[in-house]
């Protein structure tokens, strides 16, 4: 750390010196020899996955439980429009330029984020139960109609489409610390409210007749998963886009699904999975960079990270899967449980 | 310069947008009945993803060896979407019967995993082969503009292939989405004609994502199905409407996105087409839900509103009839029927106009045409009751005021042989 000019200490790193050289620096962290302020992009990145897998661990869980993945992914379809809205209604105040997004603040990016959430889901409700359309068919339209919207607004205001890619695809190497922030806020906010609504969650889940009738609203804690789920893709879209946010929420819980069936043993699990799966995601990021000298989209390799997670799951967890079936039905000598 | 209509489909430049276009949309949209009818919307959403590594892995390998604005290159993109959108299709199916996973965390899971895939693989292309890594991009949100005359005859075969696969299969398809019991007891293979339907699917989405995207696949899907359920009362007329809009919508789409920028010369104005398409698509289906004659929901509302007027009016009538003298001050129909004053005093005023009423010392009083009108709505009244009590098994009629005239005197005929039966 000469002269305040970072130098990345993963340069060069392969995939395990990486982890020598993390757990250096962690450990340099808890001492105080390295401030906050000394975080490298690697570190940076690494810390939002975590918050995010935090974030997405209750809501995901419950979004698969609930069957709401496929309102989920309309809600991050959808989420650009609302990131949209947010830098037009911002532009006349600041001096917009397309290039940085450092004037989205994170106030009016959660708030936008909030109105894009409540207008997919009262826009989905309203198609549903007034209209009479089916379900399935009423989420599609809804979704895929916002984000048009969307799509052409962008291209309409900005002259090009790279927002809307970065939105997208999002753009991991562009973090900074002030993301940090926002994502740190979004887990909070999660964890405080399923924590604190647990019992409710659980059983509008698993019973909505009996909850109803004992004066719990479904449709209210529908609407509040649904305001979370856009305040978790606010702050996932500039690290892994929008539309691969929607893979935290489900591949963690079907991860967690093939080795427990207890619900707080699945939520826990669905923290530490795809924690692990960040680690070596990052890692292998710098390794594909140090080795091979290829600068690969960070983004699409959590996606298949966590996809090599849940293959090798299916394949050899110890209650269902396909190896471990087959090993039991080959070996000689029957085990009595 | 501008553009008349018909030189969309002349003008080199812009024939094959439109046309490709529009091609792209009628199959779309045919094979979008099916999978809508079948509750499977979200499938297309799913295929559409799970196509787009296919696109990266096409462009990835064949890029070194054919051009990119050969032939070859167009079908190789085609074949490997296909391939992997089918691939995708084998995982959700897979997931969610040997592993038993909800059947819309399957198709998230998959799409989302595939896409990544597909991210992945085209950033490999992004610092190497910029101009490659664009052409994958195009595929996102789709790009009509760049097409050319040989993706006309892919198209134009494709759709051709579709439309007979529908036509030649019209009774197996009619089967599969209504009576699959039925469908079995003919001996008709029901997992072949599932396959087929699931194939035809991945065509179209394959079809659809160079002028459309691989993210808006699904709106194409199931917009023009929609609309067409607003109005169609079969399903012939439901394939046929879906391709008819999903046509208009598929043209509509090209020719804003280039005729409105030009009201606009000067500045750089750019209106993408496939969004474009999608939106027009997706208007089209909010009004007719919400406007359209049977089935829309302001039409529905407002014929409810009728009916209740009638209701009301009916009533007066008969209560006006029943009482001594045929007299009735508004104070005594505001109370038998607990209307407010002001809606009792909008009845009399219409029971005016059609001179069913007139003014006695202050008060209504029947006249010659009112009395013959209530004495009618009695016997309609009567007759209804006999209809529900008689002809409890027909559900053809809901309500009273769908019977016709003609149904109206076949029931007395009916009432008079009943009840004169006994006498004889």
């Amino acid at each position: 750390m000469m002269l305040g000019l970072h130098l990345n200490p993963y340069k060069n790193c392969d995939f395990f010196e990486f982890f020598s050289v993390l757990s250096t620096r962690v450990l340099g962290l808890i001492t105080g020899q390295i401030g906050l302020a000394d975080l490298v992009s690697d570190e940076i990145q690494l810390l939002v996955l975590l918050g995010l897998c935090f974030s997405s661990a209750f809501l995901g869980v419950f979004l698969v439980l609930k069957r709401m993945t496929m309102m989920a992914n309309a809600i991050c379809h959808t989420i650009l429009l609302g990131i949209v809205l947010a830098v037009l209604v911002l532009s006349p105040f600041f001096n917009f330029q397309a290039s940085s997004n450092s004037i989205l603040s994170m106030k009016i990016l959660l708030m936008s984020s909030l109105c894009t959430a409540l207008l997919t889901t009262f826009l989905m409700e309203f198609f549903k139960q007034t209209v009479k359309v089916q379900e399935d068919a009423s989420i599609g339209i809804v979704f895929t109609f916002l984000f048009a919207v969307g799509v052409v607004l962008v291209t309409l205001f900005t002259k090009n489409i790279h927002i809307g890619t970065e939105a997208i695809m999002g753009n991991i190497d562009a973090l900074d610390v002030d993301d940090l922030q926002i994502v740190l806020f979004v887990s909070l906010m999660n964890f405080s409210f399923f924590t604190v609504f647990y019992k409710r969650f659980t059983s509008v889940t698993f019973d909505p007749l009996f909850s109803s009738s004992i004066g719990i609203s479904v449709s209210f804690y529908n609407y509040m998963i649904m305001v979370l789920t856009s305040a978790t893709c606010i702050a996932a879209f500039r690290a892994v886009g929008v539309l691969l946010v929607l893979m935290f929420f489900v591949a963690p819980p079907l991860m967690s699904r093939m080795l427990t069936n207890n619900l707080r043993s699945i939520i826990c699990l669905s923290f530490i999975l795809p924690a692990i799966g960040s680690f070596i995601t990052i890692s292998l990021s710098r390794h594909f960079l140090t080795v091979y000298q290829v600068p690969i989209s960070t983004s699409g390799l959590l996606v298949t990270v966590f996809f090599v997670m849940y293959l090798l799951l299916l394949l050899l967890s110890p209650k269902n899967g396909l190896f471990t079936n087959f090993l039991a039905k080959s070996l000689p000598i029957k085990v009595i449980d | 310069m501008s553009f008349d209509l018909i030189s969309f489909f002349t003008d080199p430049v812009l024939r094959a947008p439109t046309l490709g276009s529009i091609f792209m949309c009628i199959s779309s949209s045919l094979v979008g009945v099916l999978v809508f009818l079948r509750k499977r919307s979200l499938l297309g959403e799913a295929l559409s993803h799970t196509s787009y590594p296919g696109v990266a892995l096409a462009v990835s390998t064949f890029a070194a060896f054919f051009s990119p604005s050969s032939d070859g290159f167009v079908f190789a993109i085609l074949f490997f979407a296909f391939l992997s959108s089918v691939l995708g299709l084998l995982c959700i199916d897979f997931l969610k019967k040997r592993f038993r996973v909800y059947d819309d965390a399957a198709l998230t899971f998959v799409l989302s995993s595939f896409f990544g895939i597909g991210v992945l693989l085209a950033s490999r292309l992004q610092t190497t082969h910029a101009v490659w890594y664009k052409q994958v991009q195009t595929f996102l949100y789709g790009q009509a503009a760049t097409m050319r005359d040989v993706h006309i005859f892919i198209y134009l075969a494709l759709f051709i292939f579709i439309l007979l696969a529908v036509l030649i299969l019209y009774k197996n398809i009619q089967m599969l989405i209504f009576d699959q019991n039925y469908m079995r007891s003919l001996g008709v293979q029901v997992r072949y004609t599932e396959m087929l339907f699931v194939f035809l699917t991945c065509l179209a989405v394959v079809v659809g994502i160079r002028s459309v995207g691989v993210v808006m696949m699904a709106g194409m899907l199931i917009a023009p199905a929609l609309t067409a359920r607003c109005i169609a009362k079969s399903l012939k007329q439901m394939f046929l409407f879906a391709a008819l809009f999903g046509g208009v919508s598929g043209f509509l789409g090209n020719y804003l996105s280039v005729s409105v920028p030009e009201l606009f010369p000067g500045t750089r104005f750019v209106l993408p087409t496939g969004p474009m398409i999608l939106i027009i698509a997706s208007v089209l289906c909010f009004a007719f839900l919400i406007f359209s004659p049977p089935n829309g929901l302001l039409w529905k509302k407002l014929s409810r509103k009728k009916i209740k007027s009638k209701i009301l009016l009916d009533e007066t009538l008969k209560f006006i009839y029943s009482r001594p003298g045929k007299l009735a001050s508004i104070f005594q129909i505001k109370e038998e029927l607990s209307i407010s004053f002001l809606r009792a005093y909008f009845i009399l005023w219409i029971l005016f106009t059609k001179r069913f009423l007139m003014l006695k010392n202050g008060s209504c009083c029947l006249t010659k045409r009112g009395s013959k009108k209530a004495i009618d709505i009695f016997k309609c009244h009567r007759l209804w009751g006999l209809y529900l009590i008689d002809f409890e098994n027909d559900c053809r009629y809901s309500s009273l005021y769908d019977l016709t005239p003609e149904l109206l005197k076949d029931l007395q005929e009916f009432e008079h042989v009943k009840y004169n039966h006994g006498e004889k």
